[in-house]
């Protein structure tokens, strides 16, 4: 029989390292690759859009405080989810998130589907010192965000980055058109890089989300955020199991 | 020659359960190998030895 | 006996290991004190005190970075390049480019806490350093791999020993990882700011593959391989079966990178994924098993070392809490028990199962075997060293029975209906009702952090000991040269 002995990887280091980074290979393959090749991995659903350049900057702040540290952007298919929160969450629905937002703890509840569902106000005295609306909270306040002016000087390049990594924002005619297509034109007007300032200010003036319409603030664009969260998908227009098949 | 049974390979339900077949099949191997042999298990036990081949400067020291 | 001392010097680099050393006590006690800080912050949220540089949420990756790659990362340097040395019976490649990553790694995980305060994060758990970091850390990692296996090359043994495959195991998984998790799209040049190039479902999965083997390779195939070493070294004896270490090595190294994504079970990721993951994380249990009993029964024959040795006790009780943190784990992988576990806080007290009970206690016992051998003395107080042991033992304990009650009683809460089909408790209660164990899992990282500082004080003392000898030392030989000198005269 074929002669094998464990001592030719004991002294040979070469082999080593090749039997290794052959058996730490596979696992990650198996389980990664075939999320970029299946199709049904990420479900056909209308409304997703990427976020709008104000929403954007909403989010980029809400990485920048580590929201994520304590609250998850993923309803699970339970009963008492649903209750809570809403309909469980769908791959699409986070399918232009660079990086992903779902989180893995509840210290505070999940966030998936918090658009609309409280006012701007109550969003921004939250923010501000949440124990002032929920006492038993423990969440940090945030009274900076209200007083911190809104960085807007790179926005253009933030979206060009994600443009790179595959989110439709346009920076050519027919990228538009395509984007007009796709999502209608007033969403394919946010979408659009070369007037990304221009509209970021409009919607923030617009939508006065921190309640004081002379500046633009971190919390103009953290409210935006919050309050597109879960709202793109209507759910009304699907039946209950419409998405178990692509579980 | 019908070659048609290749394409059992190819299809995404079948590629799961083969490779575990044969990761399982390895993994058999591997504990036939190791535990298989009395003789050569005495053989691999004997380079446990190694933490302590340079013990005998360390012990130099400690005598000090 | 000075000149054997000289030779054993002149033979290993132990610089680099003694620099480690101590750069793991340092961060150890920045890491435990940062860690203490965020828990009593989500019990007394005042401590926020309306700074954002010391909210809970930028100080938690404070946290964690330099528990795992300050204190464990420092600790694995410094071990693995005393081992490799050891048991290869030479000295390290090159010394320049082991200083390299020593000032490398130390720059990395400053660069890494001071840019978290300041905001930047690319809000991955366990890899929030942006693009910047990543790249140095890519740098310095290639480094650390090219000293590592270059110095296995010079070995005056013909075998490489277990422990170094265990390193090596982990080197190469590291990058892999680093590398696939951390790539992405600078805002521009001048900018901390970047976007990961994948989104979504993918970008969840390529996480959490990440994120559970920063665990299984980082933070448990190293520190077997520190297992392989200082247990058989401090126990005067062999390990209990080499062979068993060739099968669970093995096993171990392939079946960690398919376990991630029970991390993401019941999610928007595809059922085939979670399920792979959840069977895999079953096998799992058996190579982790496999080596806590090489470990453990390393010591058979020889049970009263536990009684008479604190050291001895460390590395045991590592052992038994990496054994019940890995059969814990395929226990929350299972998606029953995953539907109340997920997002409470039994995750949590789980992974510091897995951090102070078995990553920091190896870590101690290492450590107070091998730094009076580097410095050439004994360890100034065996004495604290024992109190140590019992501070830490408290401390865990403490920490971890908060963690199963809050997390358990979460999910209930959670889960809970009324009479009427309603939902019976409002979130915020459930959060309320976390309180006193928040206050009970800071009291536990108290004296967890406690027995560190005690460390920290006794390793200073020791150096300061060794100091002191060696110049008494040199005092003597020099007046008996002089004496020599003059009786020639």
């Amino acid at each position: 029989m074929f002669n094998f002995k464990h001592e030719w990887i004991e002294t040979n280091v070469g082999l080593l390292l090749v039997l290794v980074m052959l058996a730490i290979s596979i696992g990650g393959l198996v389980e990664i690759a075939p999320l970029f090749l299946i199709k049904n991995t990420v479900e056909k659903v209308d409304g997703v859009r990427p976020y709008t350049p104000l929403e954007l900057r909403g989010r980029d702040i809400y990485q920048r405080e580590g929201c994520y540290l304590c609250h998850s952007q993923m309803i699970r298919p339970f009963r008492d989810e649903a209750l809570r929160y809403g309909h469980y969450s769908l791959a699409a629905e986070s399918e232009y998130d660079h990086p992903f937002q779902w989180g893995s703890k509840r210290t505070g509840p999940d966030l998936a589907r918090v658009g609309k569902k409280y006012s701007n106000e109550w969003q921004v005295a939250h923010l501000t010192s949440p124990r002032s609306m929920v006492p038993e909270s423990v969440m940090p306040n945030f009274p900076w965000l209200e007083k911190n002016e809104l960085n807007i000087s790179d926005i253009k390049e933030r979206m060009e980055a994600l443009r790179k990594v595959g989110v439709p924002y346009s920076l050519t005619k027919s990228e538009y058109q395509a984007n007009v297509k796709q999502f209608g034109a007033a969403t394919a007007e946010m979408l659009s890089i070369p007037d990304a300032r221009k509209n970021l200010i409009a919607q923030a003036e617009s939508g006065n989300y921190d309640g004081d319409p002379s500046r633009i603030t971190e919390m103009d664009a953290l409210v935006a955020y919050l309050q597109v969260l879960g709202t793109m998908v209507d759910f009304s227009k699907y039946d209950d199991d419409a998405f178990v098949k692509y579980r | 020659m019908d070659m048609k049974w290749l394409s059992w390979f190819a299809s995404y339900e079948n590629t799961k359960p083969l490779a575990l077949v044969i990761l399982f099949v390895t993994f058999v191997l591997i504990v036939l190998y190791v535990y298989g042999s009395k003789k050569r298990g005495e053989r691999l036990e004997t380079y446990k030895y190694m933490p302590f081949m340079d013990d005998e400067s360390e012990s130099k020291e400690d005598k000090k | 006996m000075a000149v054997t001392a000289l030779s054993s010097t002149e033979q290993y680099n132990f610089d680099i290991v003694k620099k480690f050393s101590i750069m793991t006590m340092v961060w150890g006690v920045i890491a435990m004190t940062a860690g203490v800080y965020i828990a009593s912050e989500l019990a007394w949220p005042f401590l926020n005190f309306d700074i954002p540089y010391i909210t809970f949420g930028r100080l938690r990756p404070v946290h964690t970075t330099s528990a795992i790659f300050g204190f464990g990362g420092s600790a694995l340097f410094a071990t693995s390049y005393y081992i490799v040395q050891r048991t290869c019976q030479s000295r390290l490649f090159s010394d320049g480019m082991a200083s390299f990553t020593f000032w490398g790694w130390q720059a990395i995980v400053v660069l890494a806490d001071i840019s978290y305060m300041l905001g930047h994060t690319q809000s991955r758990e366990y890899a929030e350093m942006e693009w910047p970091i990543d790249i140095l850390i890519e740098i310095v990692w290639v480094t650390y791999l090219a000293v590592f296996v270059g110095t296995i090359m010079r070995r005056k043994q013909p075998h490489i020993y277990v422990a170094n495959w265990f390193f090596l195991s982990f080197i190469l998984a590291t990058a892999l990882l680093h590398t696939f998790n951390n790539l992405a799209v600078p805002v521009s040049l001048f900018s901390m700011k970047s976007y990961s190039l994948f989104s979504g479902v993918q970008d969840a999965m390529t996480e959490w593959w990440y994120g559970h083997n920063a665990v299984g390779f980082f933070l448990t195939a190293a520190f077997l391989g520190m297992m392989y070493y200082f247990v058989p070294k401090q126990a005067g004896r062999p390990i209990y079966s080499y062979r068993l270490s060739i099968v669970h090595f093995w096993a171990l190294s392939f079946l960690y990178m398919w376990v991630g994504a029970h991390h993401l079970h019941w999610t928007a990721l595809p059922d085939w994924t979670s399920t792979l993951a959840a069977t895999f994380s079953i096998m799992l249990l058996l190579p982790s098993w496999g080596g806590m009993i090489n470990g453990i029964m390393t010591l058979s024959g020889a049970w009263d070392k536990l009684r008479t040795d604190p050291i001895m006790r460390f590395l045991i009780v590592a052992l038994s809490f990496y054994g019940m943190a890995t059969f814990e784990g395929p226990l929350l992988a299972l998606k029953d028990v995953n539907a109340l576990s997920h997002y409470t806080d039994w995750t949590v007290g789980h992974v510091h199962s897995g951090t102070l009970g078995w990553v920091s206690m190896i870590t101690f016992g290492s450590m107070y075997h091998m730094i009076p051998k580097l410095w050439d003395t004994k360890i100034w107080s065996q004495k604290l060293v024992g109190i140590h042991f019992w501070f830490a033992s408290i401390g865990v304990l403490l920490y971890i029975t908060a963690m199963w009650i809050s997390g358990i009683l979460q999910g209930l809460m959670w889960r809970a209906f009324d009479q009427y089909g309603n939902l019976q408790y409002s979130f915020v209660e459930s959060v309320a009702a976390m309180h006193p164990f928040y206050a009970m899992r800071a009291i536990g990282g108290m004296f967890f952090l406690t027995g560190m500082v005690m460390m920290f004080v006794n390793v200073a003392m020791t150096i300061r000991q060794a100091r002191g000898e060696a110049a008494e030392l040199e005092a003597k030989m020099s007046a008996k040269m002089v004496k020599s000198g003059m009786a020639g005269a």
